[in-house]
């Protein structure tokens, strides 16, 4: 197995009383998907928020290519290729479709991005490559918030791409589409596969973590219970149980 | 009444200037301060008291009036860069209240109670520009290039950062802003431009106190941006236009007795706005907020 790109260590995070997140360990491999499977409240997106230096662990490490990026800010976590979606998608509502990728492609914050018009050049064709890929190119011009659920959906994507990162967090992708926009959505997560893009996602859809993840982390509780191949987690009695809130081993 | 309608078209000019930062704040970035009125208020008395000590010039004026109103303005980015929403506007009003009194008691730097009167005509490159028209037209100047300025930063990365961090904060910095960074340079630029449009004023009336610049100067100037439109180029001047005319014109209204123009006023406004806010709550400028 190559050397993980991602790599996560004796993660911890309690709030108040409650651990969300306890003693985790993770690693995601270049090109491998790996699916965070759980009930809710197992702690999958703190998971996310831990890695992207959106909440602060208690303790562990996270490491980008053995390098420690405990603790740094999310828009640093962003500029190292670490890109994330979010459940409840949190788009630039008021802006339009082409904004809300645009932003995703302009790394600094100062009055002017680096780089002059070639850059330019180049981060527009990023943007007009992502709406082609999400099939949102004839909705450019639309505000965010005036978008039906499943193109919301394809928007969050779409930033997600443009960004050009190597890895993709993805929260809940999928929930909520229909069959044919979940075909679509597929097929975009293999495009970007081939593409040598290292996929997490947190996915409640187990028809679809089956057909994309090559491995699963089993979270509850805050803790890993286990990690493997999607065969052999989701035939398992007992995690499918705990999933399916019939039984707490 | 020339010269009155070239007063009134000169406030237009400037508190267009005011409304168009406080546009900046709310409008873009998403930062609701109270405090735009203080500022307002630090950009005329640095105005008034280099003015009145070194030189009427007004692009010194404006550039000590910017730099102060600047300098100051990271007491708002503080607390801006801590907490937000209802916090954030608590923390302003405090700060508004907090230089109204310093507006009050600090004899020396705001002439107190009394306020600074007697401030000489503006010159421009040496050139004098006190007059009526020819402030008018230093004040429409000024107008313009604020828009054009904003227009620019607006359609750029800059602007697409700020209303990235107005929408959704969190995702903006999943996407790489640097959101204490950009809360600081929306505030900066926002108190900056708002200390110009308070030198304008300082010259304009010649006499500065702290009452101008209250608590109301700053619900003033929310209103102008939300009556005329949040996060649009032209809402904070469509916005400034109405309240300021509005007065003016009821004094032309033969049915309305002189001394029950205030109360007309106050019912219109209030009338007008909670209409605004059901039948357009983006504002006259603003685009309709729906979903498909």
């Amino acid at each position: 197995m190559s050397e993980a790109l991602l790599s996560v260590r004796g993660l911890s995070k309690s709030f108040g009383g409650v651990a969300a997140v306890q003693n985790v360990d993770m690693d995601l491999i270049g090109g491998v998907v790996t699916a965070l499977v759980g009930p809710n409240g197992a702690g999958k997106t703190t998971l996310f928020n831990l890695v992207t230096g959106n909440i602060a662990p208690d303790t562990g490490e996270v490491h980008l290519e053995g390098r420690p990026i405990t603790s740094t800010k999310p828009h640093d976590v962003a500029r190292l290729g670490v890109a994330r979606s979010f459940q409840d998608l949190r788009l630039f509502g008021k802006m339009t479709v082409h904004e809300n990728v645009m932003v995703a492609t302009e790394p600094a914050t100062w009055l002017w991005q680096p780089g002059g018009p070639e850059a330019k050049r180049e981060r527009l064709a990023r943007v007009d490559e992502a709406l082609e890929r999400t099939g949102l190119a004839g909705l450019a011009r639309a505000r965010a918030v005036d978008l039906s659920y499943a193109e919301t959906k394809f928007l969050s994507m779409a930033r997600v791409i443009a960004t050009g990162a190597r890895i993709w967090l993805l929260d809940e992708p999928s929930s909520g589409l229909d069959p044919n926009s979940r075909k679509r959505f597929v097929r975009l997560i293999r495009d970007a596969i081939a593409a040598g893009v290292t996929i997490c996602l947190i996915e409640h859809n187990l028809d679809i973590v089956t057909e994309l993840a090559d491995r699963i982390a089993f979270l509850d509780q805050g803790k890993k219970l286990a990690e493997g191949e999607p065969q052999a987690i989701l035939r398992d009695p007992t995690l499918i149980a705990i999933y399916f809130g019939e039984r707490r081993e | 009444m020339i010269a009155y309608i070239v007063n009134l078209a000169t406030l237009v000019a400037i508190f267009g200037i005011a409304a168009a930062s406080m546009n900046l704040l709310i409008g873009y970035a998403g930062i609701f301060s109270l405090a735009h009125g203080a500022f307002f208020g630090i950009g005329a008395f640095a105005a008034a008291q280099l003015a009145l000590n070194l030189t009427p010039d007004l692009l010194l004026a404006f550039l000590a009036a910017a730099s102060l109103s600047i300098a100051l303005s990271l007491c708002l980015a503080l607390p801006a860069l801590r907490v937000r929403g209802e916090y954030f506007i608590a923390a302003s009003l405090g700060l508004q209240m907090f230089a109204v009194t310093v507006f009050h008691e600090a004899p020396s730097l705001t002439g107190g109670h009394g306020g600074l009167a007697g401030i000489p005509q503006a010159t421009l490159l040496g050139i004098e520009v006190g007059t009526p028209w020819r402030f008018l037209a230093v004040a429409a100047v000024t107008l313009v290039l604020s828009l054009l300025l904003i227009q620019i930063l607006m359609r750029g990365s800059f602007g697409r950062a700020l209303m990235a961090m107005r929408d959704a904060e969190s995702a903006a910095m999943a996407f790489g802003k640097n959101i204490p960074l950009l809360k600081t340079l929306a505030v900066a630029a926002g108190c900056g431009l708002v200390g110009i449009a308070g030198a304008l004023y300082a010259f304009h009336i010649s006499f500065v106190i702290g009452d101008s610049f209250t608590l109301e100067q700053s619900v003033l100037l929310q209103a102008m941006v939300i009556i005329g439109g949040a996060g649009t180029l032209a809402g904070p001047l469509v916005g400034t236009l109405l309240i300021l005319l509005l007065p003016a014109a009821l004094t032309f209204m033969p049915m309305i007795p002189p001394t029950e123009i205030g109360t007309v006023q106050q019912f219109l406004y209030g009338a007008a706005m909670t209409l605004l806010m059901i039948f357009r709550p983006g504002g006259i400028a603003g685009q309709s907020v729906g979903r498909r």
